[in-house]
């Protein structure tokens, strides 16, 4: 699903913040991305969206090489990768359904694939109640919820989601991740970028750990680290 | 296709709605923009008009010698008609001559009274093409071995030829410098309002400039994301050109024939094809310039 050969990345001249990373995920895997806030984490995800090209390395995605791919292509690359931000990044003037139709609306589906499906992932994130409530009536766990579901509405093989518990407390992160194992299940892979410890240890899975952009440690059934 | 289209019909007024501020910003400026190009196109057409109708009266009036033989006069009104650069000669004989000055004369019969013999020349004159020309044809003119034959005063010919040499060269100076003027100032109009409205269109985006960021995440190809947004800049500026129409409009029918009657010397009018022009104009340039205006804008929002 993920591939990664020899990838740098480099902003202006600093220090890189990926440095020779190789990375090879599965499909259907679930894998935590940990390290300290500058290991390179969210450059590590912005590169697989296309975000940002490498300046050195391969980088293969669901079959596509981004490296070599035209500007044009990139939205279709987009449509199979869902994403997760720790701010949410909902639309305040859009309902939960309105702001989960969006995503279906926006890259052409048929108003009936909409009705059926975006009350079908609400259901799957637990949201069937709130589905007419504006962001600012939800609680943050519950605004996390809409922005996986609208990650998710479209099935995305490969979903991403770079700090998704940052902004929430332990209990509601445990929910999130749960949601997150459970989308796991239907086959999808998830990547997880994140620094919450207790979360990742309690997971017991695929660890890939990074520290000033180079890989330190990847563990199956891994925990969150050592030291620190 | 049907579905975008009803979505992007949807968003467009969804967000006419909501950013109705904004919209109606845009649509002012855009509506007073053209409204000043529209003025100075049309009052720089105007003005070409009248410098036109003094311009033709630039003419050259060559003055024939009494008893001037009918042959060699015949023969200079060839040579003249021929020239490319003539529009048409006129003979004008002693006695219209006289005629002529009676009717300018009219009021004070007296002189014309006094006269004994007819002491005004026959004349050929001679209307140009193009009235710059004057001063190249009347150095030809005078080169013409035919015209010193027939000249009302062959020692020098100078004297025997009008057109109001010194005049002409400042008319002309005058009158190309007028063109100039107008131009610059209409490509000075065009250019500030090109900046407001990519302003206003960039001020808008930049308020939606969230939605534009999830649509890029969720996969939304980029065509998609822009066409609402060049819809709604081309609503906005056509809506200010039909109203920068209006404007002009009324001009026209209420202020002009006012202005007419106060300078009835001036042909100050506008024709209907050149209303016709300028609305074309104004149209034309108001819907490039709004989606000029919003592509330019939109750029650094869709960088992928």
């Amino acid at each position: 699903m993920i591939s990664m050969r020899s990838v740098s990345k480099t902003y202006g001249a600093d220090k890189p913040a990926l440095n020779d990373v190789n990375v090879e995920i599965e499909q259907g895997e679930f894998v935590f991305l940990v390290g300290h806030s500058g290991s390179g984490k969210s450059t590590f995800i912005r590169l697989l969206q296309r975000e940002l090209l490498p300046s050195e390395g391969a980088i293969v995605v669901a079959g596509q090489d981004l490296t070599h791919m035209k500007n044009w292509k990139v939205p279709y690359l987009r449509r199979n990768i869902g994403c997760v931000f720790q701010d949410f990044k909902l639309l305040p003037n859009k309902t939960t359904y309105e702001n989960v139709a969006f995503a279906l609306e926006v890259i052409g589906r048929s108003r009936h694939v909409i009705r059926t499906q975006v009350p079908e992932v609400l259901r799957l994130v637990g949201l069937e109640e709130k589905i007419n409530s504006y962001p600012d009536e939800l609680s943050g766990g519950e605004q996390q919820r809409v922005s996986i579901a609208r990650a998710f509405v479209n099935r995305p093989p490969l979903l991403l989601a770079d700090e998704p518990t940052g902004n929430l407390d332990p209990a509601t992160s445990l929910g999130i991740m749960s949601l997150f194992s459970r989308i796991n299940k239907t086959g999808t892979t998830v990547l997880v970028a994140t620094h919450d410890r207790e979360m990742v240890d309690s997971m017991r899975k695929r660890v890939i750990a990074l520290e000033n952009g180079r890989i330190i440690r990847d563990q199956d059934r891994g925990v969150y680290g050592y030291g620190d | 296709m049907a579905i975008n289209a009803g979505y992007f019909v949807r968003e467009s007024l969804q967000s006419f709605r909501r950013n109705w501020v904004m919209s109606l910003g845009a649509v002012i400026t855009i509506y007073l923009s053209l409204l000043l190009v529209g003025v100075s196109i049309a009052s720089s057409m105007i003005v070409s008009q009248v410098v036109r109708s003094v311009e033709d009266k630039v003419s050259i009036r060559i003055f024939l010698k009494d008893g001037a033989a009918t042959a060699d006069v015949d023969a200079l009104n060839k040579t003249l008609v021929a020239d490319a650069r003539v529009k048409n000669v006129k003979y004008t004989s002693k006695e219209e001559a006289l005629a002529e000055f009676k009717k300018t004369m009219v009021d004070s019969p007296e002189i014309v009274d006094q006269l004994e013999v007819n002491p005004l020349p026959a004349s050929l004159d001679v209307n140009l093409k193009k009235p710059q020309d004057v001063t190249v044809l009347v150095e030809t003119i005078k080169s013409d071995p035919s015209f010193i034959k027939v000249a009302d005063r062959p020692d020098s010919p100078e004297k025997s030829l009008k057109y109001g040499q010194q005049i002409v060269k400042q008319l002309f100076a005058f009158t190309s410098a007028l063109r100039v003027v107008g131009v610059v100032f209409i490509i000075m109009l065009a250019v500030i309002s090109l900046i407001f409205i990519n302003n206003t269109i960039r001020l808008a985006i930049y308020a939606r400039r969230k939605e534009i960021g999830i649509m890029r995440l969720v996969g939304a190809s980029n065509w998609f994301i822009r066409t609402p947004f060049l819809l709604e800049g081309m609503v906005q500026s056509l809506l200010g050109a039909l109203l920068a129409l209006l404007t002009l409009g009324s001009i026209q029918w209420f202020v002009m024939p006012r202005l007419k009657g106060t300078i009835s010397f001036l042909p100050v009018s506008l024709s209907g094809g050149s209303s016709a022009q300028i609305s074309l104009i104004l149209i034309v340039s108001g819907v490039i310039i709004g989606l000029a205006g919003s592509a330019v804008a939109l750029r650094r929002y869709l960088k992928v």
